[in-house]
């Protein structure tokens, strides 16, 4: 079972913190409000990680497979 | 009502914000150079170019990447990604070229410099790439706040055209804002829209402008890359070392009352590029986004990556800022991130609070009463959250100070500055 990495786009996260409430297993909040993201994901979170990706408000979140290495900076 | 200023904020606004090059228009001395800047005596014009080096060679894509590998060429924009790396993964269909000019460092000035003396050099490089990619569509990005840059690169364009050079360049101005000549900010300039870093989901090089596979550079690089496609590995390899052959462009004093542009072999001795009395203060190495050394460290080191890396310092894009005789490095490290707060696109959480919470930490700690753990706190909250590095790069330069000053910002800690004294550097 591969890993996948929870991603934000940062410029689009606006601090709504649904991600922290969904999946508390990956991600938690800033003293701000923005997500820090503690793991990748894999197993049996990825099921509720699929489901914030879909739940966040700005749409701010995605799912990848680890980035491809030694394609550029 | 507005807040009037405590008497503090108005001295460290007056007497020690750092000075961006848009702000005071002294151009730097630009010295003649042993590769890259070895025609700037002749001027900018082509003919002059040519007549002193002959025409452009066109090698192939796979020549052109295998040259790279060889001299190891890093790009010069300031990670140092490898070069040929970079090539290999961009050499696919309708590939597109862009060549970065616009320097978002405020105390570098090494590629206005480099355009402005030498834009053929920087152009045969470009032309080179399009020709190895296969592709005629150049980007040239020149910054808005240097109209003079604009206009010996139009030139520049204009006399390769009438000497038959087929190439479809385009020229770009960046906004004058330190972000603005990050790879995906540059990217959005290009595609029309504000010039403002967003996030990259995949390289450029896999899908850069409008999705194409894009070889996006620094200006520097492309001169680099235009001289070894020249010279070969070996002649390239004329200067510097076995394991760094070649030079770099160094800015020193960018932001100061003398600033100056040099071009030295890798490998060169500090103690040759700085002064003596520079040689015994700390040197803010590589920009605002930078890493202190102290004068302990500077003994003994030349101007190369690995040299460097050593000292726990990068060469960056090659800025030298050597501290002022009597100057506090907190002081002044503050004063710089007070800047670089400011200099935040306001896009991505984490910067928009953290960089102004780091510069109010940071003045805490450089005027007593702040702590240490709540910087380094903070740092760890901005790393790797964005959508560039300006946030890494801040976090970066406060790092550096707490590592290397920590009997300065303990004595800091007590009200006591005993910055410019001697033995606090020894």
């Amino acid at each position: 079972m591969s890993e996948h990495l929870l991603r934000v786009d940062w410029p689009a996260c606006k601090g709504h913190g649904v991600c922290a409430e969904i999946l508390p297993e990956v991600v938690s909040l800033d003293e701000w409000g923005f997500p820090i993201m503690h793991e990748p994901v894999k197993g049996d979170v990825l099921d509720m990680a699929r489901r914030a990706v879909k739940a966040c408000p700005t749409l701010a979140l995605r799912l990848t497979e680890p980035p491809p290495r030694h394609a550029g900076p | 009502m507005t807040a009037m200023p405590t008497q503090e904020t108005t001295e460290m606004s007056n007497a020690l914000r750092p000075i961006a090059r848009n702000d005071m228009g002294l151009d730097p001395v630009v010295s003649q150079g042993p590769a890259l800047l070895a025609g700037i005596a002749q001027g900018p014009g082509l003919v002059a170019h040519r007549g002193r080096l002959g025409p452009a060679p066109t090698p192939s894509a796979d020549e052109l990447v295998e040259m790279a590998r060889a001299v190891d060429l890093r790009g010069r924009g300031g990670a140092g990604f490898p070069f040929a790396i970079k090539l290999a993964a961009a050499a696919r269909r309708r590939a597109v070229v862009v060549v970065n000019a616009s320097e978002g460092e405020p105390a570098s000035r090494k590629d206005a410099a480099l355009m402005t003396c030498s834009p053929h050099v920087v152009l045969d490089g470009a032309a080179a790439v399009a020709h190895a990619l296969g592709t005629r569509e150049v980007h040239v990005v020149v910054p808005s706040e240097l109209p003079s840059m604009r206009r010996i690169v139009e030139k520049a364009l204009s006399e390769r055209a009438e000497a038959g050079e087929r190439l479809k360049v385009k020229l770009h101005e960046a906004a004058p804002r330190f972000v603005a000549g990050q790879a995906q900010a540059v990217l959005q300039l290009l595609a029309g829209r504000e010039n403002l870093p967003v996030t990259a989901w995949q390289p450029e090089a896999v899908s850069g402008h409008r999705g194409r596979p894009t070889l996006l550079s620094n200006a520097e690089t492309f001169a680099h890359l235009g001289h070894l496609a020249r010279m070969g590995p070996q002649g390239y390899g004329a200067h510097g070392t076995a394991a760094e052959p070649g030079t770099t462009l160094l800015t020193l004093r960018g932001d100061g009352w003398d600033p100056e542009v040099r071009e030295v072999a890798y490998g060169t001795p500090l103690a040759d590029v700085l002064t003596a009395a520079e040689m015994t203060q700390p040197l803010l190495l590589g920009g605002y986004h930078g890493t202190w050394l102290r004068p302990a460290q500077m003994q003994g080191l030349t101007v190369s990556r690995t040299a460097i890396a050593e000292a726990g310092a990068t060469l960056g894009a090659g800025v030298m800022l050597p501290l002022a005789e009597g100057w506090c490095p907190l002081v002044r490290t503050a004063a710089l991130v007070d800047y670089l707060a400011g200099q935040s696109a306001g896009r991505c959480g984490p910067c928009i609070n953290g960089l102004p919470a780091m510069a109010e930490a940071v003045r805490a700690l450089v005027h007593r009463g702040g702590s240490a753990a709540r910087v380094e706190e903070l740092c760890g909250l901005v790393v790797r959250r964005g959508a560039c590095a300006h946030p890494d790069g801040t976090a970066r330069l406060v790092a550096s100070m707490l590592a290397r000053f920590p009997e300065e910002v303990d004595s800091h800690a007590l009200g006591d500055c005993r910055g410019g004294r001697d033995e606090v550097f020894a």
